[in-house]
């Protein structure tokens, strides 16, 4: 029960007036980038890492924190009035969501998009406060060898799990890592991929890489589909107080999308998106009347919306407890973790624990702000859906440009942006996942400099990889999450259906 | 066969070869033959040479861009492409403000948008509130350019 001491502490310190006041930002912000859509909590995280580096650290996590979890609420909004996901953790949202909204529901279904995301959030940051203690317990064991295992395996996950097909996903990493060898190498300090350019030398700034490929990659692409420029957003209609019958249908969705998306966070898969998918699918198996399914089936939106607050709550225990990201997000938290030169893993509990369970304190605060600023409020955030395509992506631009050249004063970011803009318009158009580059580009760096430490602990024998139980437990585990979708494919091939 | 898919993953291939090339060509000091940092590039070189032989392979195979969006307005990523590559060009010379409205209204152009005085009204507050805001309020360092000494 020490967590509960620990909390209680972490309360003391999130209760402040300044450190309410960071959460109120970060929440708002985040319910205000979850709606917009072509604005994510990655590119935004990544776009204030430049303003937020002479913050007081543990302020500036309340407010990132309060952003992941508000661009999960925010984003069902516009999922559900204008059938484009504002994340992609509520891809599955639009699909009862959007229906529920042409049928004059559409109320009730940002009432149990809302209840939903609090009760899973309040239900994943609990799961959280206990949980991620024992992880460190865990990550104590953990040497250079176990570290590096554990990045191969989130290395494969995201590859096998994300995007169309594993070439694609694999292309991505790749594309990610390659990003990340770029400038001084850390153990001989040697100029590596620098082309004689003094610029270069300092690597590709995460910011870069990240803005470039979220909004850049982004704005292009979206300027070159026209069959997507109009979009019809649909008048809130019905009452946002849920009937009997609405509440009695939800209770369980909320519940059941809890107990997937926690889990799905925490594992090395890549995220929100995975288990809103199976928590859709799960709702529709259950359903007493599947036909009402696809014409606005009420369990159809209150499971995934669930599922994605819960598995931001899962990602959390891998990053504070690990220092391992499983999502794009996660990915660009650990980066403003280095920029304070803080370390996630058990150091962190130890060192920074006012910061940690400030922070974990905070996620309870903010999930109470953000039911109120999502329920009575959503009238007032349907008014920023009325922003005009061109004024939002030029908007988006704008500050983007803005945010990578106030990383050092340098014109040399703005052309890498450039060039990395032009990667994540093709990859957006070829459909190559692009979140398996952000976990490259972070973890890449990392996994180089475990695998060296190493094998020079090791003096130069490569089998330490493989006779340490946990490693080699890993390992294996990352061999599997490879091959054993291949056999399952050609298996099922043979069966004749 | 998919040009387009051809043209990437040959993309991929030169990459990993200029991977290959660049690290080939560090003199690595002899304490850290065994592992230095050389095999890690050499690791993701193959890497994207072997990704980029599967994309190859899938284009030559038509199993590349099996559902590709229907048109592509190339016009408007050009418009977007040299609204980016002005404002860099522009930045340090004219300041932020009239770099960033010369982007935004690329932008808006590219997005269809023809109402240019909204839009140009729009670039001109929005840059203002941001060049003030992040000067004044935040402290970054932005060029004032053409506007020095007006604000």
């Amino acid at each position: 029960m020490e967590a509960l001491g620990a909390l209680m502490d972490g309360f003391a310190t999130a209760l402040t007036p300044i450190n309410i006041m960071w959460s109120m930002v970060g929440v708002t912000l985040g319910t205000l980038i979850g709606i917009l859509p072509g604005i994510g909590p990655a590119l935004t995280i990544a776009l204030l890492l430049p303003v937020t580096r002479t913050l007081d650290p543990t302020g500036a996590f309340i407010m990132f924190a309060g952003l992941y979890y508000g661009a999960m609420y925010g984003s069902s909004t516009t999922s559900i009035l204008l059938n484009t996901p504002g994340e992609s953790g509520s891809i599955v949202t639009a699909l009862e969501g959007n229906q529920m909204a042409r049928r004059g529901r559409g109320a009730a279904a940002l009432a149990t998009a809302a209840i939903g995301s609090f009760i899973a959030g309040t239900i994943g940051t609990l799961l959280l406060t206990f949980l991620a203690p024992q992880f460190v317990k865990l990550a104590i064991l953990f040497g250079p060898a176990e570290y590096f295992a554990l990045m191969v395996l989130a290395f494969m996950t995201v590859t096998t799990l994300l995007g169309a097909s594993v070439t694609r996903g694999m292309t991505s990493l790749m594309i990610g890592l390659a990003f990340g060898l770029a400038g001084t190498d850390i153990l001989t300090g040697q100029p590596r991929l620098v082309f004689g350019i003094p610029s270069m030398l300092r690597g590709i700034d995460t910011v870069v890489v990240a803005v470039g490929l979220f909004a850049v990659g982004e704005a292009l692409y979206m300027a070159s589909r026209r069959d997507l420029r109009e979009a019809v957003i649909l008048p809130i209609q019905g009452s946002l107080f849920m009937t009997r019958e609405e509440w009695r249908r939800s209770w369980k969705p909320w519940l059941r999308g809890t107990a997937i998306g926690f889990p799905f966070g925490a594992l090395p898969a890549g995220g929100t998106e995975i288990p809103t998918f199976l928590s859709y699918f799960m709702e529709k198996k259950l359903a007493k009347n599947p036909e009402e399914f696809g014409k606005g089936a009420i369990e159809g939106v209150a499971g995934p919306e669930a599922a994605n607050n819960a598995a931001v709550a899962g990602v959390l225990v891998p990053l504070l407890a690990l220092g391992l990201p499983t999502s794009a997000t996660a990915a660009i938290l650990l980066a403003a973790f280095e920029q304070y030169n803080l370390q996630p893993g058990p150091q962190l509990f130890s060192a920074s624990g006012t910061l940690v369970w400030a922070l974990i304190a905070s996620l309870y605060i903010g999930n109470v702000m953000l039911l109120v600023l999502n329920l009575p409020l959503a009238g007032v955030w349907v008014r920023l859906l009325a922003i005009p395509q061109p004024l939002l992506y030029g908007g988006i631009l704008v500050f983007s440009t803005l945010g990578v050249y106030s990383l050092s004063n340098s014109t040399f970011d703005l052309v890498l942006l450039f060039i990395v803009g032009i990667i994540g318009f093709l990859m957006r158009r070829h459909d190559f996942p692009v979140a398996p580059a952000i976990i490259g580009l972070i973890l890449g760096p990392m996994a180089e400099a475990q695998f060296r430490r190493a094998l020079t602990i090791s003096q130069g024998d490569a089998t330490v990889f493989f006779t340490h139980p946990i490693s080699l437990a890993l390992l294996l585990i990352a061999l599997a999450v490879v091959v054993v979708p291949v056999i399952l494919r050609r298996v099922l091939r043979r069966v004749p259906v | 066969m998919s040009v387009a898919g051809l043209l990437i993953g040959l993309g991929l291939i030169a990459i990993a070869a200029i991977i290959a090339i660049d690290v080939s060509g560090m003199r690595v000091p002899p304490v850290h033959a065994k592992v230095g940092p050389r095999f890690f590039p050499l690791l993701v070189s193959s890497g994207l040479a072997l990704a980029g032989a599967a994309v190859v392979w899938q284009a030559w195979r038509r199993t590349f861009d099996e559902d590709l969006p229907p048109a592509t307005d190339w016009f408007a990523v050009a418009v977007i492409a040299a609204g980016l590559i002005l404002h860099m060009n522009l930045l340090r010379p004219v300041g932020f403000v009239p770099a960033a409205m010369v982007l935004f209204m690329s932008v808006t152009f590219a997005f269809g948008s023809r109402s240019f005085l909204r839009d140009g009204a729009v670039a001109l507050v929005l840059a203002l509130v941001a060049y003030l805001g992040f000067t004044r309020l935040l402290g970054l360092q932005l060029p004032a350019g053409l506007l020095q000494g007006i604000i």
